[in-house]
């Protein structure tokens, strides 16, 4: 395995905690919870014109005809353009990714010849008001023949009638490894549990839909370009690389945004499109997607087969794993993360998960479809692969007879550091930790005892147990390890103010997580001042501080690595001048709690405050050769991959009279290192596992066989809501990281990434009286049902059984 | 997502309404819009003129009559809700208000607007057809009252005219055995099934029993079989059980992504079940 070299950028300061570890309140929330939040769509500009989009009501269409003049001719329309129109500026948005098998696909900006989902963008119009645009939309004027929609991942990975004319086998992507010698533990096997299991497509459906807005000043070259993105600077490269727009002259704005959770983290022809719309029009020009485009058109997510096969010896210790994930990619590669996000990352990231299996070999399919392209969705691939893992866990343990508990303690990774089969390196963990502490949590004698008293009233719950490992931080090292070559880095600009309150910039924007005030934290403490005298402007404008995309759990590790570098060049300046002014040496200098005092002389102190006013101020302060810039920009990037652990064990009721299923308690255990703010941590947890349980129960994006999308609004779209919801008890393990500053991880995504199996595995332990055992994804009532009316009576279930 | 062009005219009486409905066979009567708005934005409905009533007086008002409650159409969910008259005279409409979806919907949307409505999966055609209650209209040909069995024909559809609108509901207060039963997955969600079911208590059994069910179906109807059933005896577990499966096989259910024909009728059974159980212990 190729490793990284390391660079300057890629070590951190030491720390003394002092907010960092506190429930500091979230500095956001007075702005956000009052209605004083700026979204995207209070974003008005002067003279702006106003954008909708014609979309494909069919699957899969050769485009005969097309003709826009009576949109042209209707009232208030500035604009109106179809595919052709724009082709002239850009062919289209390229997705790939560098793995083995991947084939390349062109998305147009708006469709060509053929339309190939439901949703696809035909033509765009520019009007007075979102009104007029839309009723100009119904006016226009095309034939098309239509063509046979591919619907089914299965049959469209097996050949037959084409998806997508670029993809003329149907796959995006195809490949495969092996570490170890998988046929040999397969082949001496004392048992081979094995499944298929189901990772139905769903939304991220963000609370805030995606938006964009679009200002070009002819005369300077100046685009100005609002988007609620997760990837501002990408976008900008983008708008450069693929329309010509000077890179200088670029801007990319960001404001407040209503969740992204990775649909906002890709770039799409509605971000292209409506630069090139304000040049035509010589106008501003906005967009705001309303919630069925949202459902339709956004990336969607999620939707794979994974089939999996632990091989036991005979002592039940897992000694192959085989994984073949088999993704829908829907019609193109999203840009610009591809159809790789699932299953490619189903089985490449963390193949073995906790345990300790010498031998994994996987292979990876993704099936052109006619549906809508699937993206990146919190925990991306992550979550179908934890999902078979731990499901399949459980089919073992009651292969075994054993507790689900006493399974995963039996091969679980105990020693570290352990290098997986890939060579990956995992530094640290609490691995088995996890396992025993949830344990204990659930009391799981005591569980077993009200559980088989229930059943006798012919009332069924069922505990189920998720474990997971969470690739974070995502870095540059993370992708060289996992054989990939996507380059990281973000910077932080920090600078101390005369009365020693400091402002901090960071490249990423923001969607909720609260980064404004865990950077304050992780800003203060390294400066010794208090949280509440930093202020902290996430990513607003591309013309500061460079950040890689709030993605892939990244933003806690490596903003936090940026501003703690940042605000270290800033404290040796002012560990400097402190020196000059007490009489000391630099060295001996140290910066806690808003003084800078010499170490181990009581009373040789003086208040950071004064030391940069006299930065400012007082010439006589300065040490020789002083450079008195309290402003310092600092990159990071993490040397190399870290994970973060953790579990959560769900307890469910399965209503025999309706097949619906009940959340009675969450608990959830996390190791993300060193936490800078638990209530931050647990918000992320909380936020996660109700989208895990959403993935799960109640959400479902449908077709039926002509691909007509059937869930277009949230009267068909199954959010969880808060009723819903079941309390949480949430207990943390820190096992710091070795190399990140402060020794914190990522665990944005854990929740989503490993509550679903938690859910089914709580599910099918209900079930288990019953005999049935489901494995797809979402447990509708419907079929919860189904599997309760096995073998039943008006009095339950055969007693036999 | 905006609607496409209408007029829109809000009338300060009733008549002046009605003549706006009677001139125009595309108007549309916009109460509190909890049903037609989202119609409007997804262009699903293209009505020519909108006749708002909110500044119609005369539709507000819940009034105990005795033996009766009159509710006028303007009246909201939320009222309801909060309402003491209804909830000592009638508590099977506190039962279901709350099923309506959330509350700042049910302060928009009337009872008016969702009877007239006529959603197979609404709460209060369901409760207004297992009470017996009598719907008043007025049109441009007069007054006229219509009995909740003749109100209710098919999907969205009732037997107001066009130009006709619903001011009052009177429901009757004899029936004073009851349950409602609805099965959503979420709170707020539209009902997988519902049922409602009333009944005379005297002398320990339960006269003119009557069972309707929505949702399931594909519009909101009686359960005669079931009501015939009731009449027989005595409530028991074992009369509940029948009903049960008297329900399932006299019900011909929906199917669609939310769940097929066949788990609806077991919903159906199930929530017969437990209504019937709930007369019994009310009876």
């Amino acid at each position: 395995m190729k490793k990284l070299d390391k660079h300057q950028h890629m070590s951190t300061p030491a720390v003394a905690a002092r907010s960092v570890g506190t429930r500091v309140l979230r500095s956001e929330d007075p702005r956000l919870l009052t209605g004083r939040g700026e979204f995207i769509a209070d974003i008005d500009l002067p003279r702006q014109l106003h954008v909708a989009f014609v979309r494909s009501p069919v699957a899969h269409a050769r485009i005969t005809n097309i003709d826009l003049s009576a949109i042209r001719d209707a009232d208030g329309v500035a604009l109106a353009w179809s595919g052709k129109d724009v082709a002239a500026f850009c062919e289209g948005l390229v997705g790939e990714m560098a793995v083995e098998g991947c084939v390349p696909t062109t998305m147009p900006l708006l469709a060509g010849d053929e339309v190939l989902y439901v949703g696809e963008p035909v033509a765009v119009v520019v009007a007075e008001s979102r009104y007029a645009a839309e009723d100009a939309c119904e006016l226009i004027d095309w034939d098309f023949e239509e063509l046979p929609a591919v619907i089914n991942m299965d049959a469209a990975a097996a050949g037959g009638p084409v998806a997508n004319p670029q993809l003329p086998d149907n796959l995006g992507l195809n490949g495969g490894a092996s570490f170890g010698d998988v046929s040999a533990a397969f082949d001496q096997a004392a048992q081979i549990v094995e499944g298929r299991f189901y990772t139905c497509r769903v939304s991220a459906a963000p609370m805030e839909t995606r938006g964009v807005i679009a200002d070009y000043e002819w005369a300077s070259k100046t685009l100005r370009l609002w988007s609620n993105t997760q990837m501002p600077h990408y976008l900008k490269y983008m708008l450069t690389a693929y329309l010509g727009f000077p890179e200088q002259s670029v801007e990319v704005i960001t404001p407040d945004t209503g969740g992204g959770f990775g649909m906002k983290a890709h770039v799409y022809p509605e971000e292209m499109l409506l630069p090139l719309l304000a040049r035509e029009v010589g106008r501003p020009v906005k967009w705001i997607e309303d919630r069925r485009e949202n459902l339709i058109a956004g990336a969607h997510a999620h939707e794979q087969y994974v089939d999996i096969a632990y091989a036991l010896d005979a002592e039940g210790k897992i000694t192959g794993v085989r994984t073949h994930a088999l993704g829908d990619g829907g019609a193109y590669h999203m840009p610009p993360w591809s159809m790789a996000v699932e299953p490619w990352c189903a089985v490449v990231m963390t193949p073995t998960g906790i345990y300790d299996v010498p031998a994994a070999e996987y292979t990876y399919k993704a099936a052109a479809t006619n549906k809508t392209p699937v993206g990146a969705y919190r925990g991306v691939g992550y979550m179908a692969g934890t999902f078979a893992r731990e499901c399949l866990a459980d089919d073992a343990a009651r292969a075994l007879g054993m507790s689900p508990f006493d399974f995963r303690r039996h091969n679980v990774v105990r020693e570290f550091p352990w290098t997986n089969p890939q060579g990956i390196v995992y530094q640290e963990g609490s691995w088995r930790q996890t396992i025993d502490a949830l344990e204990e949590m659930v009391d799981y004698p005591a569980f077993l005892h009200r559980q088989a008293q229930l059943r006798e009233q012919g009332r069924y719950i069922g505990l189920g147990l998720s474990c997971f490992v969470e690739s974070s931080g995502e870095s540059s090292a993370t992708s060289l390890e996992h054989g990939l070559g996507d380059v990281y880095h973000d910077t932080a600009t920090v600078r101390l103010n005369p009365n020693g309150t400091a402002n901090v910039t960071i490249g990423l924007s923001a969607q909720g997580q609260g980064l404004a005030t865990t950077m304050a934290q992780m800003a203060a403490d390294t400066l010794g001042i208090k949280v509440e005298d930093v202020s902290v402007q996430t990513a607003r404008s591309t013309d500061h501080a460079y950040g890689s995309g709030t993605i892939g759990s990244r933003g806690a590790v490596v903003a936090g690595g940026a501003v703690a570098r940042a605000a270290d060049v800033v404290r040796e300046k002012v560990r400097q001048v402190a020196a000059h002014m007490l009489e000391a040496a630099t060295d001996d200098i140290e910066l806690v709690d808003g003084l800078a005092s010499v170490k181990g002389v009581s009373d040789a102190s003086v208040s950071i405050a004064d030391v940069a006013t006299a930065i400012y101020f007082d010439l006589d302060s300065w040490p020789k050769d002083f450079e008195p810039s309290l402003e310092a920009t600092q990159a990071y990037d993490p040397s190399q991959a870290m994970f973060s652990n953790g579990g959560h064990a769900i307890l469910v009721e399965l209503e025999a009279e309706t097949g619906f299923v009940r959340f009675e308690k969450i608990y959830s255990v996390e190791d993300c290192g060193t936490v800078i703010n638990p209530n931050i941590v647990e918000g992320q947890i909380r936020g996660g596992v109700l989208q895990g349980i959403g993935a799960s129960v109640f959400e479902e994006l449908a077709y039926d066989e002509s691909g007509q999308i059937l869930t277009t609004t949230f009267l068909d779209y199954g959010l969880p809501t808060m009723d819903v919801a079941p309390p949480f008890e949430i207990h943390h393990l820190e096992t710091p990281s070795s190399h990140s500053a402060s020794g914190v991880k990522g665990m944005g995504e854990s929740g989503l990434i490993a509550a679903p199996a938690a859910v089914l595995n709580a599910v099918n332990d209900a079930l288990s009286p019953f005999g049935v055992v489901l494995r797809d994804l979402p447990l509708t009532p419907e079929k919860v049902l189904d599997a309760m009316s096995v073998a039943t009576t008006a009095s339950g279930p055969d007693e036999g059984l | 997502m905006k609607p496409p062009k209408f007029r829109y005219v809000a009338p300060r009486t009733l008549d002046e309404a009605v003549e706006h409905l009677a001139a125009d066979p595309d108007a549309k009567v916009l109460s509190g819009g909890q049903s037609l708005m989202p119609l409007l934005a997804m262009r699903l409905a293209a009505p020519s003129i909108l006749v708002d009533l909110q500044h119609v007086p005369g539709l507000d008002g819940i009034e105990d009559q005795g033996s009766s409650v009159l509710i006028g159409a303007g009246v909201t969910h939320r009222e309801i809700e909060r309402s003491d008259v209804i909830a000592q005279r009638l508590p099977i409409l506190s039962s279901a208000v709350v099923h309506i979806a959330h509350p700042q919907i049910r302060s928009r949307g009337t009872f008016g607007g969702s009877t007239a409505h006529a959603d197979p999966s609404g709460e209060w055609p369901t409760v207004l057809l297992a009470l017996g209650a009598t719907m008043h209209a007025v049109g441009p040909r007069g007054r006229r009252t219509i009995e909740a069995d003749d109100f209710f024909v098919g999907p969205f559809t009732s037997t107001l005219d066009e130009d006709e609108i619903l001011t009052h509901v009177s429901v009757p207060t004899t029936r004073t055995a009851w349950s409602f039963q609805e099965a959503a997955v979420k709170r707020g969600d539209y009902g997988l099934a519902l049922v409602a079911a009333t009944g005379i208590p005297r002398d320990g059994q339960l006269a003119e029993a009557r069972v309707s069910v929505g949702a399931a179906v594909g519009s909101v109807r009686r359960l005669t079989d079931v009501e015939r059933l009731l009449s027989r005896g005595p409530v028991t577990d074992a009369l509940a059980e029948e009903a049960a499966l008297t329900a399932a096989a006299s019900v011909d259910p929906i199917s669609d992504i939310h769940g097929n024909s066949e788990y609806r009728r077991k919903l159906v059974a199930s929530l017969v079940r437990r209504a019937v159980l709930e007369l019994k212990n009310g009876a």
